[in-house]
């Protein structure tokens, strides 16, 4: 129990102190699209943030669960191999923007609603 | 008419004779002779100053190549793949006429590279392999890339290279470009054997022996170099040579010592995992892994090199060998190639490092037939894994004595753990399955397709026929997620090499092999894989091979597209320029046009995913004729 303590603190530290500002800023969302596609988000991740496969696997996007400040953190300086965005070439904004795209995306549906999905 | 045996060379040069000489009829070597010279003058003897000696001969009664087919059929090979060339002239003939161009059948390939890509699939579907046949300089070097695909795969192939050794019998210019000392010196890197014979005994002899060393685990590519000469000439006396039969093949077992100690682990062991990656030769490959797993109720990581386990089975945690792995307290691996690989998170950034995932202590086995056959130039078979007992030995002949250990080792107490966590881990693969099936509705209606989408419209398409998936080129994870491979030529694996152009080829080599079973061979192809070797479709449509191309058309080297985006945020750069060198647009290739052109049905391009299912139908419907058929659907990148 100490040690997942310590470790939470550990994971937690860069983002309670090294943020400039972690409240979610309101993101416009068809902007975000833009830049999403423009910068190439979707070459992994999927047009729609159905997530793909790079030489890892490129996480699902659509309708993130992951906090603003975990997902601007893994913008600047991410982990895996995803490639870094440094504020020149994404905005504070437009990092707003891509997050607010994604959580405009319609994300999953029930599958029992499609049947071919439940086939075998 | 008199009859002759002489050498090609000397043929070629009667035949010439012969064309001054003669109109029609039986071709009589004459000398040729110049008109009167109207001065009266004697007219210059042509024929004493530049050609041949008139006596010889101009048909042959026997041949080295009959006789080499003599020894093809001995083996059983069923076809020989080949791009005409006139250093196998001799062989190609034979096989024609002398051999009824049955067993082997000869098949035309547009390309070297085809030919040999399709004995690489067509071996890992029929268990053996195919003959090939190549010109031994320019030939070789075209069909290079698919050997090594093959090489790293541990598919057996059986490489003939026509070549001329003797100087004094070449002709043309070309044929001097044509011929080597040692023509197998280009790609011995990635041979297991090769061969040069010297006469047709010779020939006899290394034929045999190199099939098999090609099917001895583990398996792997052969060549002989076969002498124009010796395939032309007439054979001074067929009855002295003999064709020894084809040995039955034992594949090495491993050391009984060392798997009751695997056996043992595995039996006290809380969390042990089995990892599998090219171990299923056979069928019965896949059905021994079952029940040692069932045995004991531990779960399976297919890594894909083969169809090792049922996709739909409960002990299958091959989706989540990562969490598996973290808890294992002992990892036997069957066939492993990469075990580093396997056990390690690897990051690709400007500091390059990997991280172990398993835990400190776990006790790490692997069975293998490929540490019986090290090569040192190529870098394949990864990085140095310490491991805590190596058995060089081949993973599925080892497996019945494993079973039967493990089984000797399991007392009633034992058996109840396994049941519990057996218990856990159907529960865990359930879950699992549900989750993917919920992550495939993400995009499901969007445009460009998304590949869960196109994978489940093509799954429901054929899930009724014995279905096989002989080709996945970029490593498409949606059929393994929503599929339930059930077999062994469910999957036949991927290139080995990851040299880009083996998938259009090595599918239809599988789905040669599938046909006379009737099975429905279906592959997803990617666009810069087909434009390769797009020659491919016309062998398919020129030999009625029935297979399914779902084309996965994202238009790019994708993979590199995202290489360049990482290469170029690295330095800050921006992705605007990643397009460069790295996408295949501007023109959009018209792949179903591309098709058509040779003789393949095709539809396309699709970009509705509801177009999907009603041109599958229609494309089925041709293949289930015997025909193969091309869909060409425009997908999401990934």
């Amino acid at each position: 129990m100490k040690k997942t303590a310590l470790a939470l603190i550990v994971m937690t530290a860069p983002v309670l102190f090294l943020a400039p500002s972690w409240a979610q800023p309101k993101g416009d969302a068809a902007n975000g699209r833009k830049v999403y596609l423009a910068d190439g988000c979707y070459q992994c991740h999927g047009r729609v943030g159905q997530g793909g496969l790079m030489t890892g696997p490129a996480p699902i996007l659509a309708q993130t669960k992951m906090p603003f400040a975990a997902f601007h953190r893994q913008l600047r300086n991410p982990i895996n191999d995803m490639p870094p965005y440094p504020e020149n070439l994404l905005s504070e904004k437009e990092v707003a923007d891509i997050y607010a795209f994604l959580q405009s995306l319609p994300g999953r549906r029930p599958v029992k609603d499609i049947p071919i999905l439940n086939n075998n | 008419m008199k009859k002759r045996d002489i050498g090609r060379r000397g043929f070629l040069k009667g035949a010439g004779v012969a064309a001054l000489g003669t109109s029609a009829g039986p071709v009589v070597a004459q000398p040729a002779q110049a008109p009167p010279s109207s001065s009266g003058a004697p007219p210059p003897n042509i024929a004493a100053e530049t050609l041949p000696p008139a006596d010889l001969a101009q048909q042959q009664s026997s041949s080295g190549g009959d006789f080499m087919v003599d020894v093809l059929k001995t083996i059983g090979f069923d076809y020989v793949t080949q791009t005409p060339a006139s250093t196998f002239r001799g062989l190609h003939e034979a096989i024609v006429n002398h051999g009824g161009n049955k067993a082997p059948e000869l098949l035309s390939c547009v390309h070297e590279e085809i030919a040999v890509a399709m004995a690489h699939g067509y071996a890992k579907i029929e268990n053996k392999p195919l003959a090939v046949m190549v010109q031994s300089t320019v030939g070789l070097q075209h069909a290079s890339m698919a050997l090594y695909n093959a090489f790293c795969d541990q598919a057996p192939i059986y490489m003939i290279a026509g070549n001329l050794v003797d100087t004094t019998k070449r002709l043309f210019g070309f044929e001097f470009a044509h011929a080597a000392i040692d023509p197998a010196v280009i790609v011995r890197d990635f041979l297991k054997w090769d061969d040069q014979p010297g006469s047709l005994q010779h020939f006899s002899e290394s034929a045999i022996r190199a099939y098999k060393i090609a099917m001895t685990p583990p398996y792997g590519p052969v060549l002989l170099s076969v002498d124009g000469e010796l395939q032309e000439n007439p054979i001074p006396n067929r009855a002295a040579l003999t064709i020894a039969p084809v040995a039955r093949v034992a594949p090495p077992q491993g050391d009984s010592a060392a798997v009751a100690e695997t056996a043992a682990l595995l039996v006290r062991s809380e969390n042990p995992v089995i990892v599998a990656d090219r171990l299923a030769r056979t069928q019965k490959g896949m059905d021994m892994l079952v029940e040692l797993a069932e045995t004991l109720q531990c779960p399976v990581i297919d890594a894909g090199g083969r169809s090792n386990f049922p996709t739909r089975h409960p002990l299958n945690h091959s989706g989540r060998s990562g969490a598996v792995l973290a808890q294992a307290d002992v990892v036997v691996g069957l066939e492993v190639n990469d075990y580093f690989n396997t056990i390690h998170a690897l990051s690709d950034r400007i500091e390059r490092h990997s991280r172990q995932i398993t835990k400190p202590g776990a006790r790490l086995i692997n069975i293998t037939a490929r540490e019986l056959f090290p090569k040192s130039n190529n870098q394949e078979f990864g990085r140095y894994q310490p491991i805590d007992l190596s058995i060089a030995a081949d993973g599925e002949e080892t497996l019945p004595l494993l079973i039967e250990q493990v089984k000797r080792l399991v007392d009633a107490e034992r058996k109840t753990a396994f049941e519990a966590r057996g218990k856990r881990l159907e529960s865990t693969h359930h879950a699992m399955i549900e989750q993917w099936k919920s992550d495939a509705t993400i995009g499901w209606d969007a445009s460009p397709i998304t590949l869960a989408r196109l994978c489940a419209e093509l799954y429901d398409q054929i899930k009724g026929d014995d279905w096989s998936l002989v080709g996945n080129g970029i490593r498409v994870t949606w059929p393994r997620r929503l599929w339930h491979f059930d077999k062994t030529y469910r999957w036949i694996g991927s290139s080995g090499g990851a040299g880009v152009g083996y998938n259009v080829a090595a599918s239809l080599g599988a789905a040669l092999a599938n046909r006379k079973y009737g099975r429905l061979s279906v592959t997803i192809q990617g666009d810069g894989d087909l434009m390769f070797s797009p020659g491919t479709l016309w062998t398919a449509a020129h030999h009625n091979i029935p297979i399914l191309y779902v084309m996965h058309n994202n238009r790019a080297w994708h993979q590199e597209l995202m290489y360049l985006q990482a290469m170029a945020n690295r330095h800050g750069r921006g992705v605007e320029n990643a397009h460069i060198g790295s996408t295949i647009t501007d023109p959009n290739i018209d792949f179903a046009m591309m098709a058509k052109s040779m003789g393949v049905y095709a539809e396309g391009p699709i970009t509705k995913p509801g177009d999907i299912a009603p041109a599958l139908k229609r494309a089925l419907a041709v293949v289930r004729k015997g025909q193969p058929a091309l869909v060409d659907v425009i997908t999401d990148p990934r």
